[in-house]
């Protein structure tokens, strides 16, 4: 029998080759271009209402914004002040950062650009943002420490094209990759589920198994119709629990390598019925993002 | 002759610590940022030092934007139907009035291209601790009628509530229900005849 510090040795040891051993770069050049792509729907769907949201005629006038904000955050704001010039900046870099992500140019700075938007939207008006901002800021920021384009991406495709014989070992097509910006957001999701669950289970209608049917008959976040036999008592404990342990058992089923797909699958099926009876724009499509880090490619 | 001491204890070397740390300097990242994530997302009660490592972390999250809460409907969900109201009498003595966030009365896009809308609105103007925003949204509306082409010489936000129930069932739907609906004004603002011009 192994000696407590032996096994502790061992574990350490282990957690050290999965974070520093190379990897597959499809998984976060997957990842890399799914996220681009809801980056850019959520800049479509925050355009309308930037001016209104984080101008300076806006709902929140610099000199009530200047009470509200504690600390130094990094920001396009810190470049040009309270100045209406910064929401062209933040839509400028959205875009660009977005489509560069999405085909893969120069994806490093199309994540700078990504991060520094979305931290600059979120420093600017604090009380519009929903958790899909939390994933956007920080899948960005470690995107930009992220080799994302070995695979998917269209300079790399156009430099392979134009110069075929610069590639030292055209048979391999997929150089592996620094895994850890791709771990560290694999840890992330797992955080996610466990503090999402760990809440819940301080709450007594989570306990009870009357929180989603409560959750189901709020106006504000109703969307499309749900047949009439969920809602009932029943059917709320079946939900309500069923989110308690899906939540709660994620970070540790995941790491079953046999479990693995049914685990990504039943979230899959879980944030789609989410995304079908609420309303919380993007969440649900943005996570979905972060389970792609967890697919193993097949050997190419 | 020549004599040799090993040292009984090995020697305290933290230039060496260092550098065996900077060979693993992607190892101890990851670590160090998954516990100092989750501890920021943990809830304090049951997460005791929470207070030290948030203490830690606290400027280099905010300062990077990688701040997170992952606490949505927890501990438990608003048992409150809820919507945030805009009334406002023109120069001519019209009353007239807008729903910012009557979710359900939106078409299917429209609820959600306006997710934002209901953030900010119910979840924060709403609120008596956050009065603060109340005249700066009163100002913005002004402006906005006045660019529509309307004269508006008083602005009233209204709050709009009515519980829903615990127990579960398809007439209690938020687009069915019939449950009365409580209202209360809860900021006035006269628009000084000059302001704005």
């Amino acid at each position: 029998m192994k000696s407590p510090w032996a096994m502790i040795t061992a574990g350490a040891g282990a957690f050290d080759r999965w974070v520093k051993d190379p990897v597959d770069p499809r998984p976060l050049a997957w990842f890399r271009c799914w996220f681009g792509l809801l980056s850019l729907v959520n800049l479509w769907l925050l355009w309308p209402d930037m001016s209104m949201w984080l101008g300076n005629d806006g709902v929140l006038p610099p000199v009530v914004h200047r009470d509200m904000v504690g600390g130094t955050r990094l920001s396009i704001f810190m470049l040009t002040g309270y100045s209406d010039m910064a929401i062209g900046l933040i839509r400028g870099l959205s875009l660009v950062g977005g489509l560069g992500l999405v085909l893969g140019v120069f994806p490093r700075c199309a994540a700078a650009c990504v991060w520094l938007a979305a931290v600059s939207y979120a420093w600017r008006n604090m009380d519009i943002l929903h958790s899909g901002d939390n994933l956007i800021r920080i899948g960005a920021f470690f995107l930009i420490f992220a080799r994302s384009d070995g695979a998917l991406s269209l300079s790399r495709g156009v430099s392979r094209w134009l110069f075929p014989r610069a590639d030292p070992d055209p048979a391999a097509p997929y150089k592996p990759v620094p895994a850890w910006p791709q771990r560290i957001l694999q840890l992330q999701l797992c955080i996610i589920y466990l503090a999402a669950g760990i809440w819940k289970t301080m709450g007594p209608t989570w306990r009870n198994g009357t929180a989603v049917g409560l959750v189901l008959q709020l106006g504000e976040f109703q969307r499309f119709p749900i047949p009439d036999f969920f809602l009932t008592p029943l059917m709320s404990q079946v939900f309500t629990y069923g989110t308690l342990v899906f939540e709660l058992g994620f970070p540790i089923l995941i790491w079953i390598p046999r479990l693995r797909l049914p685990v990504l699958l039943a979230g899959l099926v879980f944030h789609a019925g989410l995304d079908w009876v609420m309303n919380v724009q993007l969440f649900q499509w943005q996570i979905t993002a972060y389970y792609l880090l967890w697919l193993k490619p097949r050997r190419s | 002759m020549k004599t040799s001491r090993k040292p009984i204890l090995p020697a305290r070397d933290p230039a060496g610590l260092v550098r065996r740390a900077a060979r693993h300097w992607q190892t101890v990242l990851v670590a160090v940022y998954a516990l100092a994530a989750f501890s920021w997302a943990m809830p304090a009660v049951l997460f005791p030092p929470k207070a030290v490592i948030d203490g830690i972390v606290t400027r280099p999250f905010l300062l990077l934007g990688l701040w997170q809460g992952w606490d949505m409907f927890s501990p438990d969900p608003r048992t409150d139907d809820i919507c945030v109201e805009m009334r406002y009498t023109d120069a001519d003595g019209t009353v007239d009035r807008r729903m910012l966030t009557d979710m359900v009365a939106m078409d299917y896009v429209e609820r959600w291209q306006k997710d934002r809308w209901r953030k900010y609105f119910n979840d924060h103007l709403r609120l008596d601790i956050e009065r603060q925003l109340w005249q700066p949204f009163a100002e913005y509306a002004v402006r906005r009628l006045r660019m529509e082409g309307h004269d508006p010489v008083s602005i009233e936000l209204v709050r709009w509530w009515r519980p829903s129930l615990p127990a579960v069932g398809p007439e209690l739907r938020a687009d069915v229900r019939l449950t009365p609906w409580n209202s209360y004004p809860f900021h006035r603002w006269g628009v000084p005849r000059e302001w704005g011009r």
